[in-house]
């Protein structure tokens, strides 16, 4: 039994080394590379959180948030600074490679500990690609938000106009 | 079981994991790989062109289709359009046909494709085109994602990220 299990510890390394030796690069999904969680902070305050992986940036124009009750009313996100990418096709435009937190007002119903949010946003890789634009629902409550099983965006034209912005070619 | 023959079994297994590492982690690590001639539905399906109304990719059946999925918001996109436009312009004659699938809004593309002199036929799609380029192996959803068919509709080459055109040429070539 031991001993299956060193072998076990040996193939795993052994795969690691393997994968090290041939480049290792693999592209992460969106979700994993764009990793978000949010919390109710007050009570009429939500931080929403991306944990950016390395070698990995989110626009800040393109960060929108939304929810699906009718119930509960989001203010204007207040999103950090970002740095500045001199890009060869968009000019200068923000964005975030490292973790971000974003405050968002927030009004719930009397009574109402948690709702989900619907948060967009469109990244890109440093090895050259960029994901389409990323639909991702939380619940948010008074803990770290529980990602909510993705699913596609139901309304591909609401997709596509969420994007524009500072991206805008500058030529 | 003696311990030399412990110590066999050990370094056999290891073996055996370091060399089936070795050849499954780069296939593995190819998100935009199908199998060499792989029949896809590709030439079946149909999406908006950029003078309105439905295209048929299969209306390019028999040529050797170059299939470019791109937005005008990708900057790796941007960059390997140029290179399209020339190969377009040079191979065009000798049965290449590029054709771009743009997941962008249409009048955004309509505006690019004039303003660099896109040469090949576009087609514009939303959800649909998304889907259609994961149906061909890019699971990410990431741009730009480039095809090569050969002229009976089979997907022989996929591409993730910018390509170039010495890259390109050589594939093509060898379909015609």
């Amino acid at each position: 039994m031991q001993r299956t299990l060193i072998l076990l510890i040996v193939a795993v390394a052994l795969n690691a080394a393997a994968a090290a030796a041939t480049g290792g690069n693999d592209l992460l999904p969106p979700q994993v590379a764009f990793r978000l969680s949010a919390q109710m902070a007050k009570g009429d305050e939500i931080l929403v959180r991306y944990d950016v992986a390395p070698g990995y940036y989110l626009y800040r124009s393109k960060l929108k948030f939304s929810v699906e009750s009718p119930a509960v009313s989001l203010g204007t996100p207040r999103t950090p600074k970002g740095s500045v990418l001199d890009d060869e096709f968009f000019g200068r435009v923000e964005i975030y490679r490292a973790d971000v937190v974003i405050h968002i007002p927030v009004k719930l119903p009397a009574g109402a500990q948690s709702f989900t949010l619907v948060a967009r946003s469109q990244g890109c890789a440093d090895a050259g690609v960029c994901y389409t634009p990323l639909q991702q629902r939380i619940v948010v409550g008074p803990g770290m938000g529980e990602r909510v099983p993705e699913t596609p965006p139901g309304d591909g034209r609401s997709l596509i106009d969420s994007l524009g912005g500072d991206t805008a070619p500058k030529r | 079981m003696t311990r030399t023959r412990q110590a066999f079994v050990f370094i056999a297994v290891a073996l055996v994991a370091l060399v089936a590492g070795l050849i499954l982690y780069p296939l593995s690590r190819e998100p935009a790989s199908l199998p060499a001639g792989t029949p896809s539905g590709l030439l079946d399906t149909a999406l908006e062109s950029l003078e309105g109304g439905r295209q048929s990719l299969g209306t390019w059946r028999g040529k050797v289709l170059v299939v470019n999925f791109w937005a005008t918001w990708c900057g790796p996109c941007r960059k390997e359009i140029p290179e399209f436009i020339r190969m377009q312009q040079r191979m065009g004659g000798q049965g290449l046909q590029f054709v771009g699938i743009a997941i962008d809004e249409k009048d955004k593309v309509a505006a690019y494709v004039r303003e660099i002199g896109i040469n090949y036929p576009i087609l514009v799609g939303e959800l649909d085109a998304v889907e259609l380029s994961r149906s061909l192996g890019n699971g990410m959803g990431a741009l730009p994602f480039t095809v090569i068919v050969d002229r009976q509709g089979k997907v022989v080459h996929t591409f993730l990220g910018a390509t170039t055109e010495a890259k390109l040429e050589p594939l093509v070539k060898a379909l015609f």
